[in-house]
């Protein structure tokens, strides 16, 4: 099954057995993508959306010099571009930032969900909604954060994310993202991100090392980066740092 | 008219410089993190100097444009 990551945890958007089974009917193609390889380019026409299986996709913006910042950074189990169903053609690149497994849904497919489940539909919506939130919570980030704050604010939504996607257990899980990932993620110079992390080490908040994230105190970290997860919509039970709404 | 606290505010606590692997890091005030060569914190530094005099003349004469 390629959809069971998708909207797993999500608060009261369960997917049906017929609606995941309609879903899964509607991917065309799955497949693999080597890391750092464009799967959509701004201003593209495009037919199809892309539901990420594996991997780390990200979506991103570059300015007249070249350099990037990042705008969204994608999970297992996310829909990357279900955004590019109405609007047919995006504002942004979107890449695989490490290997990835990726299903293609045919936007004639999304079509046919369209008429036979409107249900689905509502829940493909909430997803892309949930993406919306996740946008705001990104200007959050950049806008009110300071450099410590911002990557601690970042790990913490990744950590809540992953555990949602079964891919975390609350306090360890694997990232194959570079420190200038995380640079380009948090508008940051390389060196000033690998001074950040260093002090991250040495407050015993988390470790990244090796491509593996260590976070000994889940609510610690988040309250130094400000994060409250209800912004994903989470099932309760799983959200780390809960505890840090009442300190925020 | 008075202005809402949720605007931000003129910063009243100084950002701090480090140097790193050769560069300088401003951290704050506020949401500010830059990184700048030697040079480019220098010419940052001065201009911050002759700016914080001319808005010190500023108070002392109720003028507020640049």
């Amino acid at each position: 099954m390629f959809t069971e990551r998708f909207l797993r945890d999500r608060r009261g958007v369960d997917l049906e057995p017929a609606e995941r089974a309609m879903l899964e009917d509607a991917i065309a193609e799955v497949k693999t993508v080597g890391p750092r390889q464009i799967i959509v380019r701004a201003g593209e026409r495009i037919e199809q959306s892309t539901l990420l299986i594996e991997g780390f996709m990200s979506r991103y913006i570059d300015d007249r010099r070249g350099l990037r910042q990042l705008v969204a950074v994608h999970v297992p189990g996310d829909f990357v571009d279900l955004h590019s169903y109405p609007l047919k053609i995006l504002d942004h690149d979107v890449a695989t930032m490490t290997a990835a497994t990726v299903a293609i849904v045919p936007h004639t497919a999304l079509d046919r969900i369209k008429t036979d489940m409107p249900s689905l539909i509502d829940k493909l919506w909430f997803a892309t909604l949930i993406d919306a939130a996740i946008h705001r919570a990104w200007l959050f980030r950049l806008g009110r954060l300071d450099a410590l704050g911002r990557v601690a604010h970042f790990l913490s939504e990744t950590n809540a994310r992953l555990i949602s996607a079964g891919l975390s257990d609350g306090r360890r899980f694997a990232l194959g993202l570079t420190q200038n990932d995380l640079a380009e993620i948090c508008g940051l110079t390389s060196v000033h991100v690998n001074r950040i992390m260093r002090q991250l080490r040495e407050e015993r908040l988390c470790t990244f090392r090796s491509s593996l994230v260590e976070i000994p105190d889940p609510e610690r970290l988040a309250r130094r980066g400000e994060f409250d997860p209800a912004y994903l919509y989470i099932t309760p039970a799983l959200a780390p740092g809960e505890a840090s709404k009442a300190q925020r | 008219m008075s202005v809402p606290d949720t605007v931000p505010q003129p910063e009243t606590e100084p950002g701090v410089a480090t140097a790193e692997a050769g560069v300088v890091i401003l951290e704050g005030p506020d949401g500010v993190a830059v990184t700048m060569t030697p040079d480019a914190a220098t010419g940052t530094a001065n201009s911050l100097l002759s700016a914080a005099d001319t808005a010190r003349t500023q108070t002392r004469h109720g003028d507020t444009s640049t």
